[in-house]
């Protein structure tokens, strides 16, 4: 109960925390909607009508504002945080503390997230709204599924993070790494959907964790059935745990380093 | 019951380092057939402390300080030796212990920069487990203590030097600790400064019985906080003595700086050395042979003082005065 109640507390004070950075809120709001609002257009063009590949221009701008919510949804410092902790030592003085870093930073992150997916989600729903209406033949049934993959997409994005911050462990500038993630999330994932790609290409970007972190559940949320759910969800926990044991196994090595020889 | 709060034998910390040769070919076979150096940072040291104790643990720099509070704090795992901190082991019992320990490393924030120290002792209320309405009780006492009203709604990135080692300390007794760490904890702050942080430890101590080891290279921290001194040099303990008997053998020296609105002489006296430039003199005051309340005043009556200080001579040339005494003694 204690141990929740910490990392509660964690959480609660870092979503504080992040309605008091208005200026920071706002100019990511403003981001957010030109963002949307250049690729509406840009769809639009490319549309006249019927569908591209399954996808019809309503459910492809949807597709395009839940993949968008998931990045800016994870848009934490967190790899730079952990570059930093890990670079300066400041890491080792953590360990003074009853409190596991990496449940530390998940807790601390959770309530930035929760602060970002509340602004930006309300802002992704007002917008799609505004330029294509509601999502043609919406699953209602599936919520609480395209809940679960909207979830696990995060955590995925989270523990990637998580893992590409500890390689700072071992590498002396881990900034090629991250910059790498973050591509391949977008031109695997966030800018077109994965059956927009070559199809020798689909094959591989559907075997890489990239795909899971917003392609799988903005999908749902735009064409959602079960087979669909069940091919999805448990790619997203496959990937999660790899990423989680990964990022784990860095820390545990990292830490027994930092402890036998100060880093 | 053991009254020993600290026990250490034999305490050893080798690191083992990576050696770059100079030039493009020998980077490149490091990078196959990389070499290693290895260092004894600390060698096989052994003390206790006891229960409400103050220690000063100080030395030059490198000479294993910082690494014996890490190994004693569990950050770091000791190459040899054994210790045992509040009866438990700080490499098997890490968690257990830093629920009773304290530190301050007055280099290193353990605050959250963008929070105001308010959400940070919440924060830290949570993590050690204290209950809402015990620990805004104990942030009363510690705000009114070490006055931090005024700023503890103001993001820590926004605060002073001074501000800031005050929430840091105050962070550091929220969870009241048993035994309180200092690494430098007046590093770069004024007097005035300095001054209320050591009323403050030296209340904590009397109140809750508090033990305190410091290092510090502000002799006055040693002076003021501590009745126990031990001196470390290349990982070896060198002198263990009290602060009383350190203080008449080294700490007897005053440093007075003089500034006059134009070139004054000043009168000769019995145990102070003078060095005067135009308008400014230094007065080495030896307070065994004369205290240093007549010579402000034979300064002052001189006339036409612009600017006073008085300084501890810096610990440097103090423990080079115990090497040096050790060295003659030897």
């Amino acid at each position: 109960m204690s141990k929740a109640r910490k990392y509660f507390v964690i959480a609660r004070i870092h979503v504080q925390n992040a309605f008091a950075y208005r200026a920071n809120v706002i100019s990511g709001l403003l981001y957010y909607t030109l963002f949307i609002f250049v690729f509406f257009s840009l769809w639009q063009a490319i549309y006249q009508e019927g569908s591209v590949n399954g996808y019809t221009h309503g459910q492809v701008v949807w597709y395009l504002i839940a993949t968008e919510l998931v990045v800016f949804g994870c848009r934490t410092p967190i790899v730079s945080k952990i570059n930093e902790d890990v670079k300066t030592g400041a890491m080792a003085y953590l360990l003074n503390r009853p409190v596991h870093y990496i449940a530390y930073q998940a807790a601390a992150a959770v309530g930035q997230i929760l602060a970002n997916l509340c602004f930006f989600g309300v802002l992704a729903v007002a917008l799609g709204f505004l330029f294509v209406g509601p999502i043609p033949n919406f699953r209602w049934a599936g919520i609480p599924c395209m809940l679960l993959s909207g979830l696990l997409g995060v955590a995925l994005q989270f523990s990637s993070m998580v893992a590409i911050g500890l390689t700072a462990f071992r590498l002396e500038d881990n900034s090629a790494v991250y910059l790498i993630f973050q591509k391949l999330v977008f031109m695997l994932d966030v800018f077109l959907p994965v059956e927009f790609l070559p199809v020798w290409l689909q094959g591989i970007a559907k075997a890489l964790p990239f795909s899971y972190v917003a392609w799988g559940p903005a999908k749902l949320f735009v064409d959602f059935t079960w087979s669909l759910f069940f091919r999805i969800v448990p790619m997203q926990l496959l990937w999660f745990s790899v990423m989680t044991g990964f990022a784990l196994l860095m820390y545990r090595s990292g830490m027994r380093n930092l402890q036998m020889n100060g880093g | 019951m053991n009254s020993n709060a600290i026990v250490a034998e034999n305490l050893t910390k080798r690191y083992r380092t990576r050696v770059k040769a100079e030039g493009l070919g020998a980077g490149v076979k490091a990078l196959f057939q990389p070499n290693y150096r290895e260092m004894d940072a600390v060698k096989g040291i052994s003390f206790t402390v006891q229960k409400g104790e103050m220690l000063a643990f100080i030395g030059p720099n490198g000479a294993g300080k910082s690494t014996t509070i890490k190994m004693l704090t569990g950050i770091l795992h000791p190459t040899g030796g054994a210790m045992q901190v509040l009866g438990y082991n700080p490499v098997e019992n890490r968690r257990e212990l830093c629920a009773h320990i304290g530190t301050v490393f007055g280099q290193r924030s353990q605050l959250w920069l963008h929070l105001p120290p308010v959400d940070s002792f919440a924060m830290l209320g949570a993590i050690y487990g204290i209950d809402d309405a015990e620990r805004r009780r104990r942030v009363d006492v510690l705000a009114q203590r070490f006055g931090l009203g005024e700023f503890l709604h103001t993001p820590v990135r926004k605060l002073s030097l001074g501000q800031r080692i005050r929430c840091e300390i105050a962070a550091s007794l929220l969870y009241e600790p048993d035994i309180l760490f200092l690494d430098e904890p007046t590093i770069g702050l004024d007097v005035v400064v300095k001054q209320a942080i050591r009323e403050l430890i030296l209340e904590w101590n009397r109140e809750k019985g508090m033990t305190v080891f410091l290092t510090s290279h502000d002799p006055g921290d040693v002076e003021h906080i501590c009745r126990r001194a031990m001196v470390i040099d290349h990982g070896d303990v060198v002198l263990d003595q009290s602060v009383q008997t350190l203080k008449e053998s080294y700490l007897n020296r005053k440093v007075i700086t003089v500034k006059f609105f134009r070139p004054q002489a000043l009168p000769a006296m019995d145990g102070v050395r003078m060095e005067c430039d135009d308008t400014q003199a230094v007065l080495t005051v030896d307070t065994r042979q004369r205290p240093i309340g007549e010579v402000m005043t034979a300064v002052t009556n001189a006339g036409g003082v612009a600017d006073i200080t008085v300084n501890d001579p810096p610990m440097e040339e103090i423990i080079t005065a115990i090497f040096s005494n050790r060295e003659a003694r030897a």
